[in-house]
């Protein structure tokens, strides 16, 4: 069944038109709290989450122009070299479209294997509407409650609990969570 | 902390989202994703119209604008 409707946010319009783009030059993950929200959560966010293969500067510079030629920004400079820095000292840069303030696409490339599995292991959520990838909702779920922790995420973790309940593997949560004590809370 | 009611509310909606077709939910949530985006962009907007507002603004976002 085509689950996807017409009437979306702007917040979901900016991220495909995001993705529009970036899907050509690489391949991509959203993560974190959009997630949720693309699932129903009654929450609000200022920014999307997205992780992306490394590029070269050369294969980055084609995109970010691409960007730049579809109505977005990068906030943190107009120097594309400056900006390949960010992301190559493990930063996140952010692109608005021009004109306003908020949302905010928060980007960043991969940094260790459980970035490389999250983007091995996307998936195409039908029940959010959304024609992107997203990181499966386990590894979601995973950060939320094994890293994250705040208030927010511990009920976004519980909102994806409650909708996944009759599908979720419980042994791929537990998985990504030993990784998470692994490699980011050494 | 909220308390457990906070909680217990999540779970209702997300039993409400399960248990309904993509549109119902997706019209009730609409309105306050939009709502919060144009508020915001408003607020931005009017407050870098003076050169106090515009470092607040720059401050409050941590960027330059």
């Amino acid at each position: 069944m085509d689950r996807r409707i017409e009437d979306k946010s702007i917040l979901e319009k900016f991220v495909e038109d995001f993705v529009l783009i970036v899907e050509k030059y690489c391949k991509y993950v959203v993560v974190s709290g959009f997630v949720a929200i693309s699932h129903g959560r009654t929450r609000g966010t200022e920014d999307i989450d997205m992780i992306i293969e490394k590029l070269s500067e050369h294969e980055f510079s084609m995109m970010h122009k691409n960007l730049l030629k579809n109505g977005f920004t990068c906030v943190q400079s107009d120097d594309v070299k400056d900006i390949y820095d960010y992301l190559k000292n493990k930063l996140s840069i952010r692109y608005v479209k021009n004109n306003t303030f908020v949302p905010e696409m928060e980007l960043k490339f991969s940094k260790d294997l459980l970035d490389e599995y999250q983007i091995k292991t996307r998936k195409k959520l039908p029940l959010s509407g959304l024609d992107i990838y997203f990181s499966s909702i386990e590894a979601n779920i995973a950060f939320k409650e094994e890293l994250l922790k705040s208030e927010k995420d511990i009920e976004d973790a519980r909102h994806l609990r409650e909708l996944y309940s009759d599908k979720l593997n419980k042994n791929e949560i537990s998985k990504i969570k030993k990784e998470i004590r692994r490699l980011r809370l050494k | 902390m909220r308390d457990k009611t906070h909680m217990e509310q999540v779970v209702r909606w997300a039993r409400f989202v399960k248990n309904n077709d993509i549109s119902v939910w997706k019209q009730q949530v609409k309105p306050l994703i939009d709502s919060q985006i144009i508020m915001a962009n408003r607020f931005y907007s009017n407050l870098i119209k003076t050169k106090e507002g515009k470092l607040k603004a720059e401050k409050l976002l941590k960027r330059k604008l």
